[in-house]
């Protein structure tokens, strides 16, 4: 420690220890010299030898040649900035992409203690459900030692504020939720476990601030108020923060307590019944307790329940914890998304670096002259080598600090448009910067290790490491363009082709007459009311129900083995005018009989894939213990998994039992308004008690393409970028190459030589690298593009046409790079060019 | 190892530690000055010596260097380890 301490102390006072050493043996001399002794050899060599003893000559070396660097990329202007913006685009998408990532699964929200929070949701081999029962949740609460408190919300559909006309988002949250987090009220107070606990407290509501500032006019004095919510009085008793971080990102306009959930949804049996899985549930472990030990404890648990209730625990099932502080909870499918995304963006940078590599060495022909000299006057190669990688790492640096620049100005935009959580922000935190010197380095050594290697040889002159950057450039950028083809096809199949339902002029209304804690009759009976007077409506040209509905808020699927191959079932429970009023043909067979039992029908990716040429109908489901018979085939209508190309599908009759969670489809003529309010004002008349949640589809379709349209877009923007940058590059090297040759082709010019021809002869020598880009970033294409499956929608990722699209695109820039700086090279002055040699 | 025991006694300067060496050594051994400087800086960031102004005998101010406790632990071991290695080259040098 002593003598690192020394060598710092001596770093700082360089100077005058350099000035004394100097003094030392200047006295050495003159005494030497008096005694007739005349050998004291190179001073200044002595002297360098000395200071190396300090152990700082590195760090002297190493500003010496920032310097020299800097000085040479203040001459080259142009060339710099040219370098510099390359690389500070190939940066940027990348620090931009990670911030993203960083934000959503890697940065701790502001809340207390946010490592220990836990996410906690049910599982088994064959099933997943995030949500869970209320008293389930209650008996973990209850029993759980390795947690220190447990968290829980219920996220109900819109509540009607007063008389507004649009209605309002909302969740019950165990009262503790806020206190746990350590959230303070922005006015007034959260909900508070000593006052908000009991059904019997006075019923209360917290308001978010931006709903305090739309709604309320960001008046104060709201606190206190009684509003009415679906109708019943609610006092208001306090304002969410501005940067309020809630857990897994839920940002709904109203917090109730949840054991005022009947009070508001009357007729609600929610929390008591084990079957209904509706809340999120939530964790804290308690102080020195690890994640795995509360999973076994939770494990115990669920063995235990079982033998209590075992309608409310499945076969095999567990309790998973993920961590929960972030502000998403990460599931296996996002992290393919974000690897995928990952993977594209590492392809800019690839493009970037290659091309900045390119460059880099074309320049080094021009330094030949000042290399040589360097290297005449007693240069080491690897002194040279080492001064052209901290070049390197220079240029690097500044492309990282421009990059990191875009990046968050990028992420700033995003979290602006994407109406993100406030406490967000595009701030780089230091996982961010850490990255972003990662990438710096990584680059530093992609684009400058190579050229400086060839360079330090003086082996400049060679083209073959040239041609390689070159075909990894094309390479890479042809896996962009293929990938951003087969997303705009994908784009292109959704919004032109009929998804196999229609969408358009239908709408669901949603009763939930379940969670009023209607019975199996009286929803029967709800149910036949609401259909025969809906069918009255003008305009209305069929009505039916169906268990879930297309793209609702519940998704149901079964992973099934269908003769050796892996499909996503999805089921649905559905009354015999479905098939009709959705618009799905029915191929062979028939539709259910009211009521009907041990019969299914299944759509015709399902039928091919279980029964091949077969005749499906009477044929029993492989690998299905029901045994229930098939009776008809319909079209495929991935209503609820319009991305899944796989997804098959399987109807089963309407049974009483469902009868409570139904949703009515209804099909029309004219505006959806008209039927809507139609709905409205027979369910005011059935039950006012009841709120059904009506829904376009056309509406909720057009949001789900707009998000894929958004994806392709955000692709295709990156291709364009990859595409660019590779067209830049290319000129720029072509241009270089031709400015070699600048006396062969005068000579050329002046024997009589035609234009094209010469034309032809120039690019020949980048053609084969060019060719085996092409060929390596189409194999690399097709070989990845299976990870591109989550995001192609009825596409395959074989796509002719996408990569078809893809290919023909880049070959026209490439061409177009090379032909532009030939063509130029063409219309010189013959006489003048020879003069000048 | 020569240059920490000429410092044992008293500090001297550069030139004089040089001297030294070759009087001592019978005028066997001459301290090169490309020698002499690079060693006395390690020393220096070792700990094993300090450097302090001091006026030389032609009047000029020099920096003598002085043995520090690091450096006189330093000595010491350094002797014992050259003993063990004499000691073991001459028994070779007796029996072969």
């Amino acid at each position: 420690m002593g003598e690192l301490w020394r060598r710092i102390v001596y770093l700082f006072n360089r100077r005058r220890l350099e000035a004394e050493l100097e003094a030392d043996m200047e006295f050495h001399r003159e005494m030497a010299a008096r005694a007739g002794q005349n050998n004291f050899g190179n001073v200044l060599r002595i002297r360098e030898q000395a200071r190396e003893a300090w152990g700082w000559t590195w760090l002297d070396d190493l500003v010496h040649d920032l310097r020299y660097g800097a000085r040479i990329l203040t001459r080259s202007p142009s060339f710099s900035v040219i370098i510099v913006l390359v690389l500070a685009i190939g940066i940027g998408v990348n620090v931009s992409a990670f911030s993203l990532f960083d934000m959503v699964a890697l940065k701790p929200l502001p809340v207390r203690d946010p490592a220990s929070l836990l996410r906690l949701e049910r599982r088994s081999p064959n099933a997943y459900t995030s949500e869970m029962a209320y008293p389930s949740f209650a008996f973990y609460r209850d029993h759980a030692r390795t947690l220190s408190a447990t968290m829980a919300v219920l996220g109900v559909p819109p509540i009607q504020i007063d008389n507004d006309l649009q209605s309002t988002s909302a969740s019950f949250a165990t009262p503790n939720y806020f206190t746990e987090l350590g959230t303070p009220a922005a006015y007034g107070r959260l909900l508070d476990p000593a006052l908000d606990s009991s059904s019997a407290s006075q019923p209360v509501v917290v308001l978010s601030y931006s709903l305090w500032q739309r709604r309320f006019d960001a008046n104060p004095s709201v606190i206190g108020r009684t509003i009415h919510l679906n109708r019943k009085p609610v006092t208001v008793v306090g304002v969410t923060p501005y940067s309020f971080a809630s857990l897994g990102g839920q940002g709904p306009d109203l917090w109730m307590p949840i054991a005022e959930q009947p009070y508001l949804i009357e007729g609600s049996k929610v929390l008591a019944d084990w079957t209904n899985s509706s809340i999120r549930m939530w964790g804290r472990l308690g102080s020195g307790v690890t994640a795995k030990a509360a999973e076994q404890e939770l494990r115990a648990l669920t063995d235990q329940l079982r033998k209590q209730h075992a309608e409310a625990v499945w076969d095999n099932e567990f309790i998973q914890s993920t961590p929960g502080g972030h502000l998403q909870v990460f599931q296996p499918e996002m992290y393919r998304v974000a690897a995928m995304v990952g993977v594209l963006t590492l392809l800019i940078l690839a493009v970037a670096c290659a091309n900045v590599g390119g460059l880099l060495l074309a320049r080094g022909i021009t330094r030949e002259h000042e290399i040589s000299i360097r290297v005449a006057i007693g240069a080491s190669r690897s002194r040279i080598f080492r001064q052209l990688c901290t070049e390197s790492i220079l240029l690097a640096g500044l492309g990282a600090l421009t990059g990191i620049a875009l990046g968050c100005s990028v992420v700033h935009v995003a979290i602006v448009r994407l109406n993100a959580p406030k406490w967000l922000s595009a701030t780089p935190d230091w996982r961010v910067v850490l990255f972003t010197i990662g990438v710096m380095f990584t680059s530093a050594l992609f684009f400058g290790l190579a050229p400086a290697l060839q360079i330090a040889r003086q082996r400049q002159r060679r083209t073959t490491l040239r041609q390689v950057l070159l075909a990894a450039q094309v390479a890479a950028s042809c896996v962009l363009l293929i990938a951003s083809g087969l997303l705009v096809r994908a784009t292109q199949h959704v919004l032109f082709n009929d998804p196999g339902f229609g969408y358009e002029g239908t709408i669901s209304i949603d009763p939930q007459l379940g969670q009023h804690g209607y019975s199996e009759s009286a929803s029967k009976t709800y149910l036949n009311e609401m259909e025969t007077r809906l069918r009255t409506v003008p305009g209305v040209r069929s009505v039916s129900l169906v268990r879930l509905p297309p793209m609702g808020h519940i998704v149901s699927r079964e992973n099934r083995e269908i003769n050796g191959h892996k499909m996503m079932l999805y089921p649905n429970w559905v009354d015999p005018d479905y098939f009709q009023t959705m618009q799905i043909p029915l191929l062979l067979g028939r539709t259910f009989h009211p009521g009907e039992k041990h019969s299914v029908i299944v759509s015709q990716t399902f039928a091919r894939w279980a029964w091949g040429d077969q005749n499906p109908l009477g044929q029993m489901i492989p690998g299905d213990d029901s045994k229930d018979i098939v009776v008809g085939v319909v079209g495929d209508a991935h209503v609820n998994a319009l991305n899944d190309d796989d997804a098959i599908e399987g109807y089963w009759a309407v049974q009483s039992d469902n009868m409570p969670n139904m949703v009515v489809v209804a099909r029309f003529a004219g505006p959806p308004s008209a039927v809507a309010t139609g709905a409205r004002s027979i369910s005011e008349s059935l039950d006012p008690r009841l709120f059904p949640e009506i829904r376009p589809l056309k509406q909720l379709y057009h949001d789900i393409t707009l998000q894929i349209e958004q994806i392709a877009g955000i692709v295709s923007l990156i291709g364009m970028v990859a595409i660019l940058l590779a067209g830049v590059g290319i000129i720029g090297l072509v241009g270089f190459s031709i400015s070699q040759r600048t006396k062969e082709i005068a000579i050329r010019l002046a024997l009589g030589s035609s234009k094209p021809r010469l034309c032809v002869a120039l690019l020949k020598q980048f053609g084969p690298s060019i060719a085996s880009g092409f060929a390596a970033g189409t194999l690399l294409a097709v070989f990845s593009s299976k990870f591109l499956r989550v995001a192609l929608f009825g596409v395959s990722n074989l796509d002719p046409v996408g990569f078809a699209g893809g290919i023909g695109i880049l070959f026209g820039v490439v061409l177009f790079a090379g032909i532009l700086p030939a063509r130029r090279a063409m219309r010189l002055n013959v006489a003048r060019a020879l003069h000048y040699e | 190892m020569l240059i920490l025991r000429i410092l044992q006694s008293e500090a001297l300067h550069g030139y004089a530690i040089a001297q030294r060496i070759h009087v001592l050594s019978s005028e066997v051994l001459v301290v090169e000055e490309g020698l002499l400087y690079p060693t006395l800086q390690k020393m220096l960031v070792k700990g094993w010596v300090t450097a302090e102004w001091g006026i030389s005998e032609t009047n000029r101010k020099v920096r003598f260097y002085r043995l520090t406790p690091a450096g006189r632990s330093q000595l010491k071991a350094e002797i014992a380890g050259y003993g063990r290695m004499t000691q073991a080259i001459q028994s070779i040098l007796r029996t072969a």
